[in-house]
């Protein structure tokens, strides 16, 4: 079995954004619509002893995904390597799921015409993978910093796996027992 | 939903380009289809590693945005309208080249003048075609970005050494850099190679991504990096912390060196720099401690106006006192390239008569980095190197004061400008001048991306080429021995067309020789300046497909042979080409333009410290605003403020709020967190908003001038680094509140300028050339020579040499001039070179050796005759007779045959089949054998025959 | 943080649903089991039976106005155990059991042939009509309770409280409609129109009991449940509890929902037995009570935040910004 996930190392990430606006472009994106925003909770601390951690986010591609039950429709699904996804064939923005998201990684254009809209997600860049197996998610691909890391977590010989294996991880929201499959390595300050 | 195009279609090509969205230049993988890009992907096996910023991966918007300029333009309407008529491109050219050769045949060419930006990375084209029209006013924001340093640098060791070998290197000093923002490429290597135990030290005032990952971070006053690099050196030099062997062998004029700075220490940086003693000491320790180091370059040093070289001059001397100069680990001086063209050869500084080189605006004072000093930094790079930098960028007119000309007439009216790749309005200091210059100026011709301010203004507008549609090849401004290269995607679409096409053609129809201008396309330009490489290949495309990034084998500890490439030889810790200039040879302590010590009087109304010129990662310099999909992550300009700040002023976050300093105020909002110290006011720079209306507000076209950083920076003379030029962009004084609502917009007063730079006194109030500097020079009394002078020869009093003037060759004391590419010696009557191998000598010119005593050599198939020598210098084998008239031995009845003495067999020169002597078989490769070919009999090589 | 994803066609829709199918439930247990066999009953409930289906019809209306493509919804019909789905199902039961219901007693003669043919099925319709609408009020609430990302929905006492408005505001629905046409139509017998005049009436009083008792317990139930996540509860509940009880929302809360929506009629129900404040404005405070619950339920849809994410999302432009609509790909400017 393959279970794709990501490991987001924010020992490394410096905050640029390329891995949004990659993903924007590849995945020709309104503009409204973030898949991966990188968030920060603002420098901590006292000058000039501060801190900064950037949580680069985007779908967690949740185990239990709350945003495939609630699917009137049968859309929003989930593949059998761990990967959630929204059929745009199936789709009529109900915005069920996108309320079932914990984490906010869904949405509908508001720029796109009123009655024809749908709901977009992250796909771990289903197409990319697709077509050339073995292939990366674009904003893994395009991280200058190598702060994103995608694999398969079955593999014991990935990357991903070693890393979750031996180095802290944490995952967002853990408690609502959705199980994301986004793995974070804090930045405690020490070296990267 | 339409299916989307896939590269792996059939008849997609993937095609190797390179990033031009910032100077990082990051490999670029184009898939293209029926001449359109249909999507790009980071190349995984160039030097960024398959990484790709915001920047570059939106280059496929930028190919098809709606507001890229697509035509040539004319103006139809008053400057700033924004009327236009679209005209063809080659009469656009020719109707500007017109007007150049009218205003030149009036008021000289110095009357034209070129503005630049930040071409990625050669821009030899536009000083081809300056030189060859004949003024020597061209420039760039070249002094805010490396130059200075760089010639500061090549001051004290005669390069720059701006080529870390971060592989071995155990400190790292990152200055005011901040590659987390800048050079993303850059930025993994450092984390990685941090991992593996190199220690980061950052200097910035802001707690940047950089500095958010130091191992040690020096968040100093902005503005007081030369109180900080000077307290480094005294540190360094104080503690004993330098390189003992390296000094005393390798450095001249340290004892001066240390009684200069004797002052400088912590103590005495402290209340300056708002940084602790130990700090201080802790950081040069730190350094100086963990050798090898490097001192990685960055901008910093030259964006601080008046203290700027200062500071590099300063970090210049640390690196080279501490033994890191070009040392395994630590930073590399590569010099010119020897073996590929340089930019400086591509950029015909011949063409420029002298009389037009003194015409350079502003080299009268800044004097490093324009003629004065380039011309005795570059002769003295030809004598050492053999070769030498660039003029374009290390050689330019002083941007502001040409800004400062058109207005004022002084020292002489400029009446035309080009400006390419640049929209001065954003990215020059004292953006209300330049505005007001811009729409004075009698002529002005853009060409660009966008409708820019300054394209607004301009009477033709030319369409520029973009990232994927022109090859880009990455020679680091020609200061280096590597180079890189991509090639184009697609062909430019509509009009574009590329920087050198644009300046040939304007060449070509402003009359200048078409012999000069030989290449159509970038790519015949770039496979001449590739060939010399000597790489099995035959154009610039197949240079890129099989190679893409060349490196010369590294050579360290360079200086080991022959001294550094200074005019004495040596490390100079006085520096001889800056007291030559009339400036002080080593860092003196100067304060940034306005601080509290200096201007105590500002205080009161001013009293928070403003630095700008930092950049913000979505965007480059005042690029990229119209990129939708950038712009929706940072819509609008923020500042930053330290919250205690803040609160004092009451501002929330995102507060729209004026900035002011003495020349004028802007708007932005408020970015509230602790990312720089209470007191500090961080802008970013570049901003305006492509999106609004351009006609709308002629004061202020596109908002340019509202939340412009640059409004707030200073250009005046005496603000400026007197030998560098670099103006004041950091540690200035301002004032902060908030936007209420009777005070939000911008208002036509807000927009009045005047020279020197003041928010209160409209106009000009002091003419240029009555500005002072804020340095009187320094008379310098050149030594007479010791020694007689031969005619075309030079004597340098730095190092009691004689060179050859026009080659630049050292006469060595054996009477042989020395080449210092190759150390090789050359004739002195004949510019032969000496070949040692075959102990003749050989015209490089003709490929014509000549012997010892400079008669030809002639040879035949490669064996070496002698016409009309009566006898052999050899012993003849038996059957051969010698030929006296050919000079040649040859065999009877075979007298097209030559014998070769150090082989001992006959060859045919036109078959170059070789013939044994005895009975003239042919030697036959194909069966190691001899055939005679009367008979068609072969042979063995022992004679016996072989039968069939 | 980005949330209000659900504009106020929804929360409309969950009131009309919960009004509807809570008016069915109302008639079917009054007419097969406060009074099986009394054919006033049904007769007098005509009319609210009616508005039952409108309320129904445009309650789906503004489910299907709030997809992002209406023309699509059948969708919602074609797969899936979704809780959605059910209610979409329900709601299409509901909604046509109940036409037929009404239908057959719809009086006009070019009519009465249809009429007379649904006639037998009278009974069997209504009970189906009456326990999908049943299913539609629970529904409302466990929809909105299993989106346990927000965690003022995520609990069990939201189905209780919708479940309970709705029959409460169904309550006052049928007060203020009951006997009303098509029983006013069919005044050509005058005992059978005294008969309705008498058995509305009846209803009428009885649902004014009901309607006291299911006030109180609503009010019981909005308090316990407000209260509670003010107490304990997660920190997004509790921060939504302080918005309702304390914060911004505090006079909606108390002034609008509690006051006005609940503690109002109850006492004029319970004060002026039989006046116009008792019979007609304390059902309509009742039912815009209902309405400004939903409202105030559907709109407190806040998330834990992400570290950061509020600061990330306010900082983006508006939809309307000048640069998002100044240039059309496509279109060459220059």
């Amino acid at each position: 079995m393959t279970r794709n996930v990501m490991v987001i190392d924010q020992r490394r990430c410096i905050g640029c954004q390329s891995c949004t606006v990659a993903c924007r472009t590849w995945n020709e994106l309104p503009l409204d619509i973030v898949y991966n925003p990188v968030m920060t909770d603002g420098v901590q601390g006292n000058w000039p002893n501060v801190h900064r951690n950037w949580l680069p986010t985007l779908c967690m591609h949740c185990e239990k995904p709350a945003c495939v039950p609630c699917c009137p429709t049968g859309a929003s699904q989930q593949d059998e390597d761990g990967t959630v996804w929204v059929d745009y064939a199936k789709c009529m923005a109900c915005l069920a799921c996108v309320n079932a998201c914990p984490y906010g990684m869904r949405d509908q254009s508001k720029l796109e015409p009123r009655l024809h809209r749908f709901v977009r997600k992250c796909t771990f860049c289903r197409d990319r993978r697709a077509e050339e197996p073995g292939s990366m998610p674009y904003c893994v691909q395009t991280c200058h910093q190598k702060a994103r890391i995608f694999g398969d977590l079955d593999d014991p010989e990935s990357e991903v796996s070693k890393l979750i294996n031996s180095v802290e991880t944490f995952r967002l929201l853990e408690d609502l027992g959705t199980g994301p499959q986004i793995y974070f390595i804090p930045d405690l300050g020490g070296k990267a | 939903m339409a299916d989307k195009p896939s590269i792996f279609d059939e008849g997609v090509e993937c095609v190797k380009s390179l990033c031009y969205f910032c100077h990082a230049n990051c490999g670029v993988l184009a898939y293209v289809k029926d001449g359109d890009v249909i999507k790009i992907e980071g190349d995984p096996n160039y030097s960024s590693q398959g990484g790709l910023c915001c920047r570059g991966t939106s280059a496929l918007l930028h190919v098809n945005h709606p507001a890229r300029i697509n035509h040539a333009l004319k103006r139809v309407g008053e400057k700033g309208e924004n009327k236009w008529e679209q005209i063809d491109y080659d009469q656009a050219i020719k109707e500007v080249a017109e007007r150049l050769n009218q205003i030149k045949a009036e008021s000289g060419a110095e009357a034209v003048a070129s503005a630049g930006g930040t071409t990625r990375t050669d821009d030899w084209a536009r000083r081809r075609f300056l030189n060859q029209f004949g003024t020597p006013n061209g420039f760039h924001n070249a002094l805010l970005c490396w130059i200075p340093t760089f010639m500061a640098e090549t001051c004290v060791a005669g390069w720059s050494p701006f080529e870390t070998d971060l592989g071995a290197a155990k400190s790292l000093i990152l200055w005011g850099m901040n590659p987390g923002a800048s050079t993303l490429g850059g930025m993994h290597g450092y984390t990685d190679l941090q991992k593996a135990g190199l220690t980061i030290i950052v200097v910035d005032p802001r707690y940047s991504e950089t500095a958010s990952k130091a191992d040690l971070w020096l968040p100093l006053r902005p503005g007081s990096d030369s109180a900080l690099a000077l307290a480094l050196l005294h540190t360094i030099i104080f503690e004993g912390l330098y390189d003992f062997q390296f000094v005393d062998k390798w450095c001249d004029g340290f004892d001066e060196l240390r009684d200069h700075v004797i002052d400088y220490s912590p103590e005495w940086a402290a209340p300056i720099t708002w940084l602790d003693p130990d700090q201080i000491r802790q950081a040069a320790r730190s350094y100086a401690m963990n050798k090898p180091g490097c001192i990685q370059w960055g901008c910093t040093w030259d964006q601080n106006g008046r203290a700027s070289t200062t500071a590099s001059h300063a970090l210049a001397l640390i690196r080279a006192i501490c033994g890191n100069l070009d040392v395994p680990g630590g930073d590399g001086m590569p010099g010119p390239a020897l073996n590929f063209l340089t930019d400086e050869e591509m950029e015909a500084n011949e063409c420029l008569p002298e009389e037009q080189k003194a015409k350079q605006i502003g080299s009268n004072k800044f004097k490093l980095t324009s003629w004065p000093g380039y011309q005795l930094i570059s002769d003295n790079a030809r004598r050492k190197w053999g070769k030498t930098l660039p003029s374009e960028w290390f050689c330019e007119a002083h941007g502001p004061s040409v800004f400062k000309a058109i207005l004022t007439g002084d020292p002489y009216q400029v009446r035309a400008l080009i400006c390419n790749a640049t929209n001065p309005v954003n990215s020059y200091g004292d953006a209300k001048m330049v505005l007001a210059a811009l729409k004075k100026v009698e002529f002005l011709v853009t060409v660009d991306y966008w409708m820019t301010p300054t394209a607004l203004q301009s009477d033709y507008v030319f369409p520029a080429a973009g990232a994927l549609e022109r090859p880009t090849i990455v020679t680091h401004y020609g200061a280096t021995d590597s180079l890189m290269g991509g090639r184009r995607a697609i062909q430019p679409k509509y009009d574009r067309h590329t920087d050198m096409v644009f300046w040939r053609k304007l060449g070509l129809a402003c009359g200048q020789d078409p012999a000069m201008w030989p290449w159509e396309t970038e790519e015949e330009a770039y496979w001449d300046i590739i060939q010399g490489i000597g790489l099995p290949i035959s154009s610039y495309n197949e240079f890129v497909d099989n190679v893409r990034m060349y490196y010369p084998p590294l050579h360290q500890m360079k200086y080991e042979n022959g001294g550094f490439w200074t005019p004495s030889g040596k490390v100079e810790c006085n520096s001889s080409i800056m007291r030559q200039l009339g400036y002080v040879g080593m860092p003196t302590y100067i304060g940034s333009p306005e601080n509290p010590i200096d201007t105590p009087e500002l205080l009161e109304e001013y009293p928070l410290v403003l630095t700008t010129g930092g950049g913000i990662m979505p965007y480059h310099h005042s690029e990229h605003f119209q990129m939708q999909g950038i712009r929706y992550i940072y819509p609008d300009p923020y500042f930053s403020i330290n919250p205690e700040t803040a609160s004092e002023m009451k501002i929330a976050q995102g507060d729209w709020c004026w900035i002011e300093t003495r020349r004028g105020r802007i708007k932005m909002r408020a970015g509230v967190e602790p990312v720089v110290a209470p007191g500090v006011i961080f802008c970013p720079r570049g901003w305006w908003f492509p999106e609004r209306d351009a006609a709308a507000d002629p004061d202020n076209p596109f908002g340019c001038l509202e939340s412009n950083v640059n409004v707030l920076t200073s250009v005046d003379d005496w603000d400026c680094d007197c030998m560098g030029g670099s103006w004041a962009n950091r540690g200035l004084l301002c004032k902060v509140y908030k936007c209420n609502d009777l005070d939000n917009a911008y208002k036509p007063e807000d927009a009045q300028w005047s020279i020197p730079g003041s928010a209160s006194e409209p106009g000009v109030t002091v003419m240029p050339s009555d500005q002072k500097l804020c340095r009187e020079p320094i008379p310098f009394e050149m030594p007479q020579p010791t020694k007689e002078v031969p005619e075309g020869f030079v004597w340098t009093w730095q190092d009691d040499q004689l060179y050859q003037e026009s080659t630049g060759f050292r006469l060595d004391e054996s009477g042989w001039l020395i080449d210092p590419k190759d150390k090789g010696y050359v004739d002195v009557y004949t510019g032969w070179r000496y070949d040692a191998n075959q102990d003749c000598l050989f015209d490089a010119a003709t490929g014509q050796k000549y012997t010892m005593d400079r008669e030809p050599i002639h040879e035949l198939a490669g064996i070496r005759i002698y016409p009309g020598q009566a006898e052999s210098g050899f012993e003849l084998p038996a059957n051969l007779v010698w030929d006296i008239e050919k000079g040649y031995a040859t065999k009877p009845g075979h007298e097209n045959l030559v014998y070769n003495p150090d082989s001992g067999w006959l060859v045919d020169p036109e078959t170059n089949v070789f013939y044994e002597v005895t009975n003239c078989w042919a030697y036959d490769p194909t069966f190691n054998g001899l055939l005679d070919m009367a008979t068609g009999k072969k042979y063995t090589m022992e004679y016996e025959e072989i039968a069939e | 943080m980005r949330h209000h994803y659900w504009e106020w066609p929804i929360p409309t829709y969950l009131f009309l649903g919960g009004l509807g199918g809570g008016i069915y439930c109302l008639i079917a247990v009054l007419t097969l089991f406060v009074f099986p066999g009394v054919a006033a009953v049904p007769e007098v409930m005509a009319l609210p039976g009616f508005l039952a289906i409108v309320a129904l019809g445009f309650g789906c209306l503004m489910l299907v106005v709030d997809l992002g493509q209406p023309m699509v919804f059948y969708r919602a019909f074609v797969r899936s155990t979704s809780v959605l789905a059910w209610g979409a199902r329900l709601l299409t039961v509901c909604m046509i059991f109940g036409i037929l219901w009404f239908a057959s007693y719809i009086p006009w003669d070019w009519f009465s042939g249809i009429a007379n043919l649904l006639v037998p099925a009278r009974e069997f319709c209504l009970a189906i009509a009456g326990l999908s609408g049943t299913c539609i009020m629970l529904y409302t609430g466990i929809f909105l309770s299993t989106l346990k990302a927000h965690a003022f929905w995520a609990t069990p006492a939201l189905p209780v409280l919708f479940t309970v408005s709705a029959l409460s505001t169904a309550c006052a629905a049928i007060a203020l409609s009951v006997g009303g046409w098509p029983a006013e139509m069919s005044l050509d017998a005058i005992t059978e129109s005294m008969n309705n005049y008498i058995f509305a009436e009846v209803v009428h009083e009885l649902l004014h009991i009901v309607d006291v008792i299911l006030v109180v317990v609503e009010l019981v139930v909005i308090l316990v449940m407000v209260l509670s996540f003010l107490g304990a509860g997660n920190r997004t509940a509790n921060k939504v509890a302080h918005k309702w009880v304390t914060g911004k929302w505090a006079p909606l809360f108390w002034g609008g929902m509690i006051a006005c929506g609940l503690v109002l009629p109850e006492i004029m129900y319970i004060a002026a037995p039989h006046s116009v404040a008792s019979s007609v404005i304390a059902p309509i405070l009742v039912l815009c009570g209902g309405l400004l619950l939903r409202f105030m339920v559907v709109f407190s849809d806040e998330r834990a935040p992400l570290p950061g994410e509020e600061a990330y999302y306010s900082k983006l432009p508006d939809a309307d910004a000048e640069f998002i609509h100044k240039w059309t790909y496509g279109e060459n400017l220059f």
